[in-house]
């Protein structure tokens, strides 16, 4: 076996990765040692933050089930079909992926606003969508699916054409081949976009305070109350939010991790 | 019947990979698409299992045309070159896919895919999965659940091409095997000739995007009709020959090689398109020339030796006769020949040598055949 030295080069990769990888633990630890066990535990019995929480997990998780809904359809299409318009449909998808939260915020009020095309069709059955938890669910919609579909759509393209093509010949339906082969290929990769959709909808701010605002109780999602709270000076509800959120975006990414980072590889 | 194909064209980029290709595979013949890659080999079986819509012509199968039929509903088993197992499935579960597929009951399923593990001699690995298997067993699933759902013709696209040449040989074996247990109609692509002379009941060799000739292995491989396939099966001694003379059913032809600096005379076996003064392309396959201390009767010329390639049990034996070269390939047996040997006699008899097709691969004609040529 081949002895692995360090080299120089090593070292001085290894010295900038070590200065970056203190940096992330210090913001975190920073936020941990800024409320005491006593001060999160008597926040967190707080109505409002628990209204927070409970915000948040209720939309993000509705969010999760319309993303796998509609999400999945399109991913499929666009890893396994041709047609005109693809490229241009691709990007569209993915462009939430960079847009300014905010610019998404604004474009989805002025939609749903009063004044805007979906906003008036739903205004005439009373439906409103701004400065609801519909508001906050369309926004979170929005900003995360994006990161479902091209996580899936990775995964369905590394099936090789050639197992999809057997399937076919030994007598598959479409049907078939969706439900007993590109659905459990690509299971990995559609756990691991909803673990990443669930985390950025949890953590989405820009989009969901502009459709939604910040309505203690109704409107307010986790990230909005830290926002609100850190801003009236009442930094530790902040800070409790804050490390409840923390905790589920660390645990969701570390099973993601250490459970469906696997992939078949496609042994041949 | 099989699987007629008739007058295909498919093109990528506006090149024609088939072009205006016609071919038939009749029902249990094992039938061998032997070519150069990037030939269009791939393409064709992709046509014939609906994987690839053709631009233009016919696909018939047992005689229906399913030229619009989709590939899960034609009934033909393909093997891919990459195995294409199900990585998640065992390899019960992969033979059984397509029986599940058709809605075959759970107990008929059973029984069958015993039935084609044993067969494929897989019946004591058939929990693990595709990660877990050689290259050979790959194959050999691949065939398995390829023939499960008992289809009308099987589709074989290069499976032996990833394989070590142990597994090559064993698995080259087996197969032939299965088919003259199944009598499964297949059509069998491949680059590789001595693979194709040991599996094909009758090979079709495919060059720029047509079939050049469809015979049996022996003739394809001895009397091959025109310059691309002598050359592609090694039947490598092409001269370029006027006829000077006929006499008593022997021909005397002299040689028009730019290579040749003498004029060499030899005689062939007269064949019904020789016309006196025209040039005709002469085949010699390098088996059927003998070499010699001594002259050995009609067509014995004195070479010297350029290279000599021990090869298994033969030696390939390259010499140079007045500029002109010759390949003969001998067993090791018939002749002592070491690295001193300067020079020696080359001789092949006039029935080794027979006429090449003179027209062009691109010559417009709907399909290459040589009608009058005798080989008789």
């Amino acid at each position: 076996m081949i002895k692995k030295q360090f080299t120089f080069f090593d070292i001085f990769l290894t010295l900038l990765a070590g200065i970056f990888f203190t940096f992330i633990l210090l913001v975190f630890l920073m936020l941990f040692t800024a409320v005491s066990a006593g001060q999160l535990l008597h926040q967190l019995s707080s109505p409002l933050v628990f209204a927070s929480i409970r915000i948040s997990l209720q939309t993000s998780l509705i969010v999760v089930c319309l993303t796998f809904i509609f999400g999945f359809p399109v991913a499929y299409l666009l890893s396994l079909k041709t047609f005109k318009g693809k490229e241009f449909l691709d990007s569209l998808i993915d462009l939430p992926i960079v847009l300014p939260p905010l610019v998404s915020g604004l474009a989805l009020l002025i939609l749903f606003g009063g004044d805007g095309i979906i906003g008036k069709i739903l205004g005439h059955w009373d439906i409103r969508i701004i400065f609801s938890q519909k508001g906050i669910i369309c926004a979170q919609l929005f900003v995360s699916a994006p990161f479902f579909i091209k996580t899936v759509k990775e995964s369905i393209s590394a099936i090789p054409e050639e197992v999809i093509a057997a399937s076919a010949t030994l007598g598959a339906s479409s049907f078939y081949t969706f439900r007993c082969l590109i659905l459990p290929l690509s299971k990995n990769g559609i756990l691991a976009g909803l673990a990443m959709t669930w985390t950025r909808a949890m953590g989405e701010f820009g989009a969901t305070s502009m459709v939604a605002g910040c309505i203690p109780g109704q409107t307010e999602t986790m990230t909005i109350g830290i926002y609100m709270n850190a801003m009236s000076g009442n930094l530790e509800a902040a800070v409790a939010v804050g490390i409840i959120l923390i905790g589920f975006s660390f645990i969701s990414l570390f099973i993601l991790k250490i459970k469906f980072s696997r992939s078949y590889g496609y042994h041949y | 019947m099989g699987i007629i194909i008739k007058n295909i064209y498919k093109s990528f980029a506006k090149q024609a990979v088939l072009d205006n290709l016609s071919l038939t595979v009749k029902k249990g013949e094992f039938h061998v698409i032997l070519g150069p890659s990037g030939e269009g080999k791939s393409t064709l079986l992709g046509v014939m299992a609906g994987l690839i819509q053709p631009d233009q012509g016919d696909v018939y199968i047992q005689q229906q045309r399913v030229n619009k039929l989709a590939p899960e509903k034609r009934k033909i088993g393909f093997v891919f070159q990459n195995h294409a197992l199900f990585p998640h499935l065992t390899v019960y579960e992969n033979t059984a896919y397509g029986l599940r597929a058709r809605g075959v009951n759970g107990k008929k399923i059973k029984k069958i895919v015993a039935h084609y593990l044993e067969l494929v001699k897989l019946q004591e690995l058939h929990d693990r999965y595709p990660f877990q298997l050689s290259g050979g067993q790959k194959q050999r699933t691949a065939i398995a659940r390829a023939l499960a759902f008992e289809p009308d013709a099987l589709l074989m696209d290069e499976p032996l091409s990833h394989l070590d040449v142990l597994e090559h040989e064993r698995i080259r074996d087996e197969l032939k095997r299965i088919q003259t247990a199944t009598q499964v109609t297949i059509c069998y692509v491949t680059h590789d000739h001595s693979e194709a002379a040991a599996l094909a009941d009758k090979i079709s060799i495919l060059h720029n995007g047509r079939i050049e000739q469809v015979e049996q292995p022996e003739d394809i491989f001895y009397h091959p009709k025109t310059s691309f396939v002598a050359e592609f099966v090694g039947a490598n001694n092409i001269f370029t020959a006027n006829l000077i003379d006929v006499n008593e059913g022997i021909s005397r032809f002299r040689l028009n090689s730019s290579e040749s600096i003498a004029k060499l005379e030899i005689e062939a076996k007269t064949y019904p398109v020789f016309t006196r003064n025209t040039e005709q392309k002469l085949c010699l396959h390098p088996e059927k020339i003998a070499i010699s201390h001594t002259p050995n009767g009609k067509n014995s010329f004195l070479a010297r030796i350029i290279d000599i390639i021990p090869q298994g049990a033969v030696f390939k034996v390259t010499g140079e006769i007045s500029g002109l070269k010759l390949r003969a390939v001998v067993p090791k047996t018939s002749f002592k020949i070491n690295s001193h040997t300067e020079k020696i006699w080359f001789t092949f008899p006039p029935d080794a040598l027979h006429p090449l097709c003179g027209r062009s691969c691109r010559a417009a004609i709907p399909q290459r055949v040589c009608k009058n040529i005798n080989f008789e």
